[in-house]
């Protein structure tokens, strides 16, 4: 068995996982802040 | 402790400790994988496998570690009502789950070729599935139990994360408590059983991803302050 | 007595009681969560013929035997108080060597040997590059040093 097809799908699971969470973390966070500081429309 | 209790405080300091978290975070994760990859020695006995080890024990880590979080801050909410607590609460989750999920499949993955099994009932994989259920039960709580312009999470989710809390010292001891298929502690208080040339990049890996996590968490408080905020604006609009 | 203090010590009472009863419900586990039997627990409590367990230990040096058949292995499994005869037909994972640690589902024979239909190879704690191979772990000073 390749060794290396066990650790590359890992690490690319892993880092995969995390970055998504990130930028769906980030983008909510972009948005929510932008409407919060948002004037309220009169 | 109640210095931070207001939302624009703690927005003063949670904006620029978000990029300072992040950013190092990444920096560390990367140099951590990298030099784990392509620099140290593989094991006399498991091979290049070995390498799955830098980011399976951070994730460990922070998956327990994001529930004790969680327990602490459902303490703070429910003894002091600090009004900050129940949104690090529910900001803890996500990363928690997430960290907790990637321990398991880097486990999983790392046990095929080791073990010679993808999943196996012992005490540690046991235990360590039942905090991801704890986290995905605790989430739908979070959700569910939700009230309108309270970006935190209710008493009864608070309780919940302080009763999940004992299965944290189950995970840690589980090994030594129960014969397992999983190995025993390497790093303990009294040393290493980690040869030094396998082990520095662990130490990168696991200050990143620790780093990482704090700009999780900031970024998902940050959100539900600022959702908060929407919402007070809103019900004053519906009011007014 | 302040709300807030009546709170603590509600909740810390709580949060005690809960950790006694984790751990009380852990110890009365102790026994039926364990993975696998080691062989003095074999030994000791005695495993009745056709029972499937799993056994859990190390493979003996020098007791590693291969049938004239060639797929069949002989080996002992011990943990340094006892030690059990074990046979297996089949392919064993890469780590699975003398020295190293095993654990075996199947189920005793009325001779005494353990008949596995699987082999699972048990890693241990020692991490260390393949320059070191040979060498061990000095529990006291936390050093590598050469084996046996």
């Amino acid at each position: 068995m390749n060794q290396w097809a066990f650790v590359a799908a890992a690490y690319a699971l892993a880092l995969l996982a995390t970055a998504t969470v990130i930028v769906l973390s980030w983008r909510a966070m972009r948005e929510a802040e932008g409407q919060a500081e948002d004037r309220p429309r009169p | 402790m109640h210095r931070f209790a207001n939302p624009a405080r703690f927005l003063k300091i949670a904006r620029p400790l978000t990029g300072w978290l992040f950013w190092p975070g990444l920096s560390l994760i990367l140099a951590g994988c990298f030099c784990g990859l392509f620099v140290t020695p593989a094991d006399y006995l498991q091979g290049e496998t070995v390498r799955i080890l830098y980011i399976h024990v951070p994730a460990a880590w922070l998956g327990m570690a994001g529930w004790s979080g969680i327990a602490v801050a459902a303490l703070m909410q429910l003894v002091w009502r600090h009004p900050l607590a129940s949104i690090a609460g529910r900001a803890l989750a996500a990363p928690g789950a997430l960290f907790t999920a990637i321990c398991l499949a880097t486990g999983s993955i790392w046990g095929r070729p080791t073990w010679g099994t993808w999943w196996e009932w012992d005490g540690r994989m046991t235990s360590m599935l039942v905090l991801l259920f704890l986290y995905l039960g605790y989430i739908a709580l979070a959700n569910a139990s939700a009230r309108q312009g309270q970006g935190g999470v209710s008493a009864v989710t608070a309780i919940f994360g302080l009763v999940g809390a004992i299965n944290i010292p189950i995970i840690n001891r589980s090994v030594v408590w129960w014969n397992s298929l999983h190995q025993g502690p390497s790093i303990t208080l009294r040393g290493s059983s980690i040869d030094g040339s396998l082990l520095w990049p662990l130490g990168l890996t696991f200050l990143g991803f620790s780093l990482l996590f704090g700009a999780i968490v900031l970024m998902r408080m940050r959100t539900l302050l600022a959702r908060n905020k929407i919402e007070a604006r809103m019900q004053r609009l519906a009011r007014g | 007595m302040k709300a807030k203090h009546q709170r603590l010590i509600l909740a810390l009472a709580a949060l005690a009681a809960l950790i006694g009863a984790g751990l009380l419900a852990a110890s009365a586990l102790k026994d039926e969560a364990a993975y696998f039997y080691a062989p003095a627990d074999v030994k000791a409590k005695g495993v009745e013929p056709g029972k499937a367990i799993r056994l859990g230990g190390m493979v003996v040096k020098g007791s590693l035997r291969r049938a004239a058949d060639g797929v069949t292995i002989h080996f002992d499994v011990t943990d340094g108080k006892a030690r059990v005869p074990a046979i297996f037909s089949g392919i064993a994972p890469d780590l699975f060597r003398e020295g190293s640690g095993v654990v075996a589902e199947g189920a005793f024979d009325t001779k005494g040997t353990f008949v596995a239909t699987n082999l699972l190879a048990k890693h241990d704690e020692r991490y260390m590059p393949r320059e070191l191979e040979g060498m061990q772990y000095d529990e006291k000073t936390h050093q590598m040093k050469a084996g046996q």
